[in-house]
């Protein structure tokens, strides 16, 4: 069959090509592979979920509880589908993994390109590649965030609200790309089927066509090489090819990480949309965003009002701490490869203490997302008086300035350690290798 | 020495391919906008989205009770979300809920309490107050801080205002205080005695004026 196969498709020459490309073997380089499984179980999850959702919010009558004949029980079709799907066997357990999945998704990508950060691994020639597996994240985050508005309870309800409301406080261009975005005012007739039409269609094709990208790229351009390659063979590539050594450990792994998963899912519930209820004018306590998007509510919660008028647009707040944040946010992370280049093409994963600035910079960014990640609590740090209201805004502020400092100086103190630390032993492995060589 | 450089009378392919490629963007890009144009459909002002007008009575909003006129001897210190209740063209009772910014919120303050900047002609007896309860923020519904008694707070970003003194921002990005509207009693029951005394979410002042004006003119 091999032959006959070979025959038409040239096989071989593929094997050649792509099947036999070298994998690194180190678990770090794991992260990415896990980031793409998770998007191929999103895929079928998704596909399979796609079945028996109903994507329109016009109202129904409720078949648990429809009510009586002068005054029905009605629902949005969206939310009753998802009532109903909860209800087929394993319905509720598969919308679980699907969330589980999306968040795994994202961790991995987020480590994945920590790694790449820290090693070095974005500068020439893999520019292209870190902008975007920029892109990648960005359009994973936006079809998460359009994923949990699709089952349309009332937590759904409000967290498009207020997207909708941060698509609305771009100046100028706002209110007409919100009702463009969403069909119209808000809550209009057809804003279901519209975020369906992006979450199953617009940005799993972007996510997908970019993900070929990033491979293509990565392949053409082979993974940065571990440094023991260097040790081992300079400037040769070194690792373990596709087929048959690496399919193997590849496919081990994602049954190991799917069953993780499958077991999450079957112990940790994920957004009851029963307990939620349908659409309603109650809002929902202490509501927040999904961990990856947490920084940006917690930008908001500290932020304070103000508004400005220029030329007949409005600034405010709310875009100042929702779009022009996170724009900078991201900004600095695309400029990444432009600000730290090399000359010459980077084979090797560099050390991260050898570059104690990048590391340095690095930690205090993280240690930045995660204090500002925490003023995303700030309701509840007061709920337990940990803070007060008066002094909450003022704490979470010079925390958000105090804490990526004090991170930056630690991490550059450690790092002067571990070198010290280390070239007192190449001294001392020096000193005792000249005494045995007497 | 004559160097004969070939002048080519027809355009290059170079040239020919980058012109076809400017030309196939424009258009695309031209298309692209027309379609975007569409995502857009029209907004039609219809009795159940319009803002609450004069006369529109003021009947529970949480699920339990939705439709039920509000009694004055209901109110008290405890938020009460209300919709505002008008007629359709036949004359029949229709709440105006198409638009859920039309959500109000309802408090009674004892005397002297309520002060300024709330516009006390436009409460009852300087007792009653309505708001709009949508956050001038990102449009989430205001709650009752359940930490401070007589205090509003927003869950989406703790958002907080003060419905004794016109509904202020006192924390939280807000831009505006919560837009008052001008209500009276009729009976036992609340009546709406005229338009948001400000601009309520999501509206800007120019739109508000704008709705305001083409409300009054279907009502007409
Ligand atoms: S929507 Fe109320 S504080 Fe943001």
């Amino acid at each position: 069959m091999n032959q006959w196969l070979d025959e038409r498709l040239h096989i071989s020459r593929l094997n050649d090509k792509f099947l036999r490309k070298a994998f690194p073997v180190h678990h770090s380089f794991f992260l990415g592979e896990i980031t793409l499984f998770s998007l191929i179980i999103l895929i079928i999850t998704g596909i399979v979920l796609a079945l028996s959702y109903e994507p329109s919010n016009s109202l129904v009558v409720n078949s648990f509880d429809p009510g009586t004949a002068d005054k029905p029980n009605m629902l949005p079709a969206a939310y009753h589908s998802v009532l109903k799907l909860n209800a087929m066997p394993f319905g509720d357990m598969l919308r679980r993994v699907h969330h589980w999945m999306a968040n795994i998704m994202v961790a991995a990508a987020v480590i994945h390109m920590m790694r790449i950060y820290f090693t070095g691994a974005f500068k020439k020639p893999r520019e292209i590649n870190w902008w975007i597996g920029m892109l990648l994240l960005i359009f994973a985050a936006l079809t998460a965030v359009t994923g949990y508005i699709l089952p349309y309870d009332n937590y759904s309800y409000n967290t498009v609200k207020v997207v909708y409301g941060i698509a609305a406080s771009i100046p100028w261009i706002g209110t007409w790309l919100a009702q463009a975005a969403f069909a119209g005012n808000f809550p209009g007739d057809g804003i279901i089927p519209r975020i369906y039409g992006y979450h199953i269609m617009l940005l799993p094709g972007i996510l997908l066509a970019l993900t070929g990208a990033h491979m293509l790229i990565m392949i053409k351009q082979k993974h940065t090489q571990p440094q023991y390659a260097k040790r081992i063979a300079y400037k040769k590539i070194v690792g373990v090819p596709l087929l048959t050594q690496q399919t193997p450990i590849m496919l081990m792994l994602t049954l190991l990480f799917a069953g993780i998963v499958l077991l999450f899912a079957a112990f940790i519930p994920v957004h009851p949309s029963e307990f939620f209820g349908p659409p309603s004018t109650t809002p929902i306590n202490n509501i927040k965003p999904d961990w990856y998007l947490l920084w940006i509510f917690g930008a908001l919660a500290i932020i304070p009002s103000f508004e400005f008028n220029i030329f007949g647009g409005i600034i405010g707040s709310e875009f100042t701490g929702a779009i022009l944040l996170p724009t900078v946010v991201l900004g600095a992370m695309f400029a990444v490869p432009m600000l730290d280049r090399s000359k010459d093409n980077n084979y090797y994963a560099e050390n991260p203490t050898n570059h104690p600035v990048r590391l340095a910079i690095g930690t205090a960014f993280m240690a930045l997302l995660i204090v500002m990640s925490v003023a995303g609590y700030k309701p509840d740090l007061i709920s337990a008086n940990v803070l007060t209201t008066a002094n909450a805004n003022t704490v979470l502020w010079i925390l958000i300035f105090v804490v990526p400092a004090v991170t930056y100086f630690a991490t550059i103190g450690i790092v002067r350690g571990i070198r010290a630390l280390r070239e007192a032993d190449e001294r001392d492995s020096l000193a005792h290798s000249a005494a045995a060589d007497d | 020495m004559t160097r004969y450089r070939k002048q080519d009378p027809e355009i290059t392919r170079r040239r020919f391919i980058n012109a076809a490629m400017g030309t196939t963007a424009t258009v695309g890009i031209v298309s692209l906008v027309g379609v975007l144009g569409t995502a857009n459909p029209v907004f039609r002002l219809t009795r159940d989205k319009m803002p609450p007008v004069e006369g529109d009575v003021l009947v529970h909003a949480s699920a339990s009770k939705e439709g039920e006129v509000i009694k004055v001897s209901e109110l008290s210190e405890q938020l009460i979300r209300a919709w505002p209740m008008g007629k359709d063209k036949e004359g029949n009772n229709l709440i105006r809920k198409g638009d859920p910014n039309n959500v109000l919120a309802l408090y009674r303050f004892p005397k002297g309490q309520i002060v300024a900047p709330t516009n006390l002609d436009a409460t009852v007896d300087g007792e009653i107050v309505a708001y709009s309860d949508i956050c001038t923020h990102a449009g989430c519904s205001v709650s009752d801080d359940d930490q401070q008694e007589g205090q509003m707070k927003c869950p989406c970003h703790s958002g907080q205002y003060d419905p004794k003194r016109g509904c202020v921002v006192v924390g939280g990005p807000p831009p505006r205080p919560l837009a008052q509207l001008p209500i009276k009693q009729d009976g036992d029951k609340l009546v709406v005695a005229g338009f948001f005394l400000e601009n309520p979410y999501p509206f800007t002042e120019s739109e508000w004026e704008a709705r305001k004006e083409a409300v009054k003119a279907q009502l007409a």
